[in-house]
Parts: structure tokens; C-alpha cells; sequence
């Protein structure tokens, strides 16, 4: 069923500056199925707003979502159950703090199943369950989530969503804070996740590195307008990258420019450091 | 929680903006005094006029300022209800025998039914709660078929009248003054102005400079607060806990959800604004200076004379 948009807008109301249009008459479906899609676009594009629409936290201002079959429009249906539809579309925040509350891990993670009507020992299998998928071990179930270090906090708080079992898992700048090598261990983390259990994953993020590297489908918002929908192959083929106010990832970066500079016969076009010296490699012996 | 009007700053220009905060604040706490004073209703009236005259002068939108009293909508007809009904004194103007009887019961009912329904529509409220409290009184006057019980009487006398409009005009005036002072001070400028009135403290023993620095970090630490809030207040509902529906038990948990990050963000930001103020060298208790000093200008002289001749009219006139 998925989450489909239809010409959703949003506005916010502010006091002093005024109407503040955050997203545009959005188009769009994201399947619940076997999609790595990454959200990209500078900052004050719309992006959280856009991953807020997902599991109904706000509504549109104008135009509708459908999540899940049902349909979600400016007015606050009493019949429908929006808490729900956030089983179904699991939402992590950036920061880990919003969220964790528990003495221990394991009650912290159980937090989300239980509000869900799912019994004690299921939860609590949940939340094992969650803490090997996002890469830690049973020890830590035991510990206090404040006394984690911020990349531990942030693995639990994706625990505490993974075992509300959501088909789509929509995560806010999930790699923000994070040195290069936790960056990268936490999207093969996602990969994985995605690999084993089929759900479909939205990241939010800015490195355009991770975006070329894991993303089979990238969304790129410009002022709240949808300008890109397509393969991550594409889009940094694309011209208007520089308007849209995204850079290009390093491979990209490093080649194109030995390209131009000697003149090589050369396809910058490679994902990742390794491929991008295999292609350097079979250039240079030629 | 955006519309709440008092309290808050609105940007803007005009004559209260350009004038010096302890101005204001003294002012206002004379014209308050000035307006205690005040005995008879005419005078209130001539008070109230000289005010609405005051905000065109400020050129403020007075439909900004009624918005603004909104939320003491309640408390104006709570004391106006209650200075009519039970002050006593003065000459008798309504007298009307009321009693309860199982008609007149059944049909406050029906009548505060229709009323709740109609007030789905938004629209006329104001005068719906007017017409819901008439419906009552004709319904307790007249309404009776069979036994009534527990005969009472309605009694209006004419004190009441006055003293209930008195102290609506006056409450309405004074909320008024201090709107004004609210939207025309950055509460940066009105922490200082308190600052400096508040020196002479220092006798007894009470550092104006920290308490000034006290309010102006709560101020400043309000919307922030709210807004970390509102973030936390997804990021749980996203784990299903949903603030507005749920048994008793289910909602202490999810107001616990709410509450302990809450803390320990609040915490956080303390302790990194410390640093933040420790590393730029802010020394408690130390003096400093500022970038903008106030200055006492002309127009300040006029608010005070001004404000000088109320207080004087006053007391003559309490005196005479």
C-alpha cells in the first residue's frame, strides 16, 4: 500500500514573520516494500516536514496523504486511528535525546511495541530482536540509555523504533554527528537492515557520498518543491545540481578533475573509493 | 500557543517604542495607583477613554490588544457575575422569585444540550452564552409545571449594577496599560529598566543585576523550551504515544515520556549557556556594561509629566 502524496502542501503560521510555506504541492509514492530511498536538499527545504507528513505527526495544509489506505487530509478525522498508522511508518528523530526516557535499554525500546497493544514477553523479544539488528549486543539491554555514548544512543533509539515492526522506516539525518567511519557503519547498518527484513527505508541526509554509495532512489527538494525523483546514476549527471545547492560526491569530485586535467579516458561515475581506483588502475596501465 | 498576545514583544515603531523601559515601568505603576483611586464611574470612563486615546497615539492596533484579552475573557465575566450577585447595597432593581421544579430542570438540560451543539459551529459563541444564561433565567422565573421545591430569590441591586461595571472598566484598563508595556518592550530593555530601578536594593541586600539576569535567561529560554518540547512531543507520539487519547495509567507513562527528556535537555542547555557565558568571561556578581545604554529623552519628560498630572488629578479629586 505504501504512502502516496498528492499535491501535499504545508504551511506554517507565525506570529511575527508571517505565512511560511515549508513544502509545495508534493507528488509522490513511496512503495512499503524493498526501497532505499534518500531525502536530499539544504537546509530549510522541507525535508523533516516532508518525513513528518509520512506517519501523520502533521497534516497538510493542502492536498492529502494516503498512508496505508487511509487518507489524511487538513481536517482531524475522529474515526481514523493516527497513532496506527505510525506502527505501520516508524519515524526516528534526529536527536537520540527526544526519545529516550527509561532507566534501561530494554524497557526504553519496549516503550514503542507496548503502546502498540503487543504483550510483555513479545515486546521483550522485539527489543532483542532490535538490538542485533542495529548492530549491539544483548549486554547492552541491561544499561542506561544516558550513559551511552552518542552513537550507541542513536543505534537504540533505531531499535526502539525497529521493534515497533514498521514497514517503512523513515529516519530524520540518522548519520548527523557522526565521524566518517561511524557515518558509513551505520548506512551498511541500514543496508543490512533493509536486505533482512524487505522494509523500506527514507534517509534524510546531506553527504552526498552515502547518497551515491547506498540510495537506489533519491528525492530532492528545492524551497519545498520536488525537483528530483529518480536513481542516484542520474541525478549527479544533472546540471542544476549547483542550484539545488548540492555538492557532488568525492569520487565524482577527484576523477572528473583528473579527467579535465590530463585529459584522460576516464568514467568518473564510480560509487565508492575502491571502484574509483580499479577504474584509475585499468586507465593508467592502458 | 502562538496567540497568546500578553506578555509578549511585538516589533514595531512608534511613540511607546522610542521610549526608555524604566519610564514605562514607573509610569505604569502610577498610573495603576491613579487608577485604584478612582471612585465614581464617570471618572473610570474618562480614564478609559484617555487610554484607548494613548493606544491610538502609540498607534497600536487595538484589535491586537482585544485579541490579547482573550484569555482573561473568563475572569472579566467571573468577577462582573459576581459583583452583581452578591453585592447588596444600594436600592433594589430586580426582584424576581425563582424555584427549581422537575420541568424547569429537564429543560436547562435540553436548552444547555442545544447549546453545546450549536457551539460546534464556532460562530456567534459569545452570544450563544449570553442566550444559553437568559434561556436559563426565564427557565428558573417562569418555567414551572407540577411541584417546584427550594424557592429562592433573584436579587439585583443597583450598587451591584455600578460596582460590577466599575471593576470590569478597571480591570479592562489595567490590563490594557500593561499590554502595552508587554508589546512595546523587548524583554531585553525591560529586564534592564528593572535593573536599574531596582539598584536602590542592593541596601537590603538584593543584587538587582542577578535577578535581572535571571528573568532575561527565563524569557529568552521560553520558546526554546516549548519548541524542544513540541519535538519531544513527536518523537514519542511517533512511538505511539498518543497525548490524546488513552487510559490513566497509559497516560502517566506517556507524560513521563514527555517530562524526562524534557529535564535533561533543559539541563543540557544550562550547562552548555555556562560554559558559553564562563568562556566569554562573565563574571557573577561583577558589574557590566552595555552595548546600548538607555537614555532619559524628551518624550520620556512628556510621558512623565504626563503620567505626574494623572496622579495629581487623582488624588485631588480623591481628596475633594
Amino acid at each position: 500500500m505504501g504512502i502516496h502524496f498528492r499535491e501535499v502542501s504545508h504551511e506554517y503560521a507565525s506570529y511575527q514573520v508571517g505565512d511560511y510555506q515549508a513544502i509545495n504541492k508534493i507528488t509522490l509514492s513511496i512503495e512499503d516494500e524493498n526501497e532505499f530511498i534518500c531525502l536530499v536538499g539544504h537546509t530549510g527545504s522541507g525535508k523533516s516536514t516532508l518525513a513528518q507528513h509520512m506517519n501523520a505527526l502533521i497534516f497538510p495544509t493542502e492536498g492529502e496523504v494516503e498512508i496505508n489506505g487511509k487518507i489524511i487530509t487538513k481536517k482531524r478525522d475522529k474515526k481514523t486511528n493516527y497513532n496506527l498508522l505510525r506502527k505501520h511508518v516508524g519515524l526516528v528523530f534526529q536527536f537520540p535525546e527526544y526519545q529516550l526516557f527509561e532507566e534501561t535499554v530494554e524497557k526504553d525500546i519496549m516503550f514503542g511495541p507496548l503502546n502498540f497493544k503487543i504483550s510483555f514477553e513479545e515486546a521483550k523479544a522485539k527489543a532483542v530482536e532490535a538490538i542485533h539488528l542495529v548492530g549491539l549486543n544483548e549486554s547492552y539491554l541491561k544499561r542506561n540509555p544516558f550513559n551511552l555514548s552518542g552513537g550507541e544512543k542513536k543505534r537504540v533509539s533505531i531499535a526502539g523504533i525497529l521493534a515497533m515492526d514498521p514497514d517503512i522506516l523513515v529516519l530524520d539525518e540518522p548519520t548527523s554527528g557522526l565521524d566518517p567511519f561511524g557515518k558509513r557503519q551505520l548506512m551498511e547498518l541500514f543496508k543490512n537492515i533493509q536486505k533482512e527484513t524487505k522494509k523500506t527505508i527514507v534517509i534524510i541526509t546531506h553527504d552526498m557520498d552515502l547518497v551515491y554509495e547506498f540510495a537506489n532512489r533519491v528525492i530532492v527538494l528545492n524551497d519545498g518543491d520536488l525537483v528530483y525523483d529518480g536513481n542516484e546514476e542520474d541525478l549527479f549527471k544533472k546540471e542544476e545540481l549547483t542550484k539545488w545547492a548540492l555538492g557532488l560526491p568525492e569520487t565524482i569530485k577527484v576523477l572528473r578533475r583528473l579527467k579535465d586535467q590530463f585529459h584522460l579516458d576516464i568514467n568518473p561515475y564510480q560509487k565508492t573509493v575502491d571502484q574509483a581506483y580499479e577504474e584509475l588502475k585499468k586507465v593508467m596501465t592502458k | 500557543m502562538k496567540n497568546i498576545v500578553i506578555g509578549q514583544f511585538v516589533p514595531g515603531s512608534g511613540f511607546f517604542y522610542k521610549l526608555d523601559p524604566r519610564t514605562k515601568i514607573v509610569s505604569i505603576v502610577f498610573l495603576m495607583v491613579a487608577l485604584f483611586l478612582l471612585e465614581n464611574i464617570t471618572q473610570l470612563l474618562i480614564a478609559f477613554s484617555v487610554s484607548v486615546v494613548l493606544l491610538i497615539i502609540g498607534r497600536l492596533s487595538i484589535i491586537r490588544i482585544i485579541k490579547g484579552l482573550k484569555p482573561i475573557f473568563i475572569l472579566l465575566i467571573f468577577t462582573f457575575l459576581f459583583q452583581i450577585l452578591f453585592n447588596q447595597e444600594g436600592t433594589l432593581l430586580v426582584n424576581q422569585s425563582m424555584s427549581l421544579s422537575y420541568s424547569s430542570i429537564a429543560s436547562i438540560v435540553a436548552i444547555t444540550v442545544l447549546w453545546r451543539y450549536l457551539a460546534h459551529f464556532k460562530r456567534f459563541n459569545f452570544l450563544l452564552l449570553l442566550a444559553w444564561i437568559a434561556g436559563i433565567y426565564l427557565i428558573l422565573s417562569y418555567f414551572h409545571y407540577g411541584p417546584t421545591f427550594a424557592p429562592f430569590s433573584f436579587k439585583v441591586y443597583e450598587k451591584g449594577v455600578e460596582m460590577s461595571i466599575f471593576v470590569v472598566i478597571r480591570l479592562l484598563i489595567i490590563i490594557t496599560l500593561s499590554t502595552v508595556l508587554t508589546i512595546t518592550t523587548k524583554p531585553t530593555d525591560l529586564t534592564q529598566g528593572l535593573e536599574k530601578l531596582l539598584r536602590p536594593m542592593k541596601v537590603i541586600g538584593m543584587n538587582s543585576e542577578d535577578f535581572a539576569l535571571i528573568i532575561s535567561i527565563s524569557l529568552r529560554y521560553i520558546p526554546t523550551i516549548l519548541d524542544e518540547a513540541n519535538k519531544i512531543m513527536l518523537a514519542q507520539a511517533s512511538r505511539g504515544a498518543d497525548f490524546s487519547e488513552g487510559k490513566l495509567k497509559d497516560k502517566v507513562k506517556q507524560v513521563i515520556s514527555l517530562l524526562v527528556p524534557m529535564f535533561i535537555i533543559a539541563f543540557k542547555r544550562s550547562e552548555d549557556l555556562a560554559d558559553a557565558m564562563e568562556s566569554r568571561n562573565f563574571i557573577p556578581g561583577k558589574p557590566r556594561t552595555r552595548i546600548y545604554e538607555l537614555k532619559f529623552n524628551f518624550s520620556d519628560l512628556m510621558t512623565s509629566l504626563f503620567t505626574a498630572a494623572c496622579f495629581a488629578l487623582s488624588i485631588v479629586l480623591k481628596v475633594i
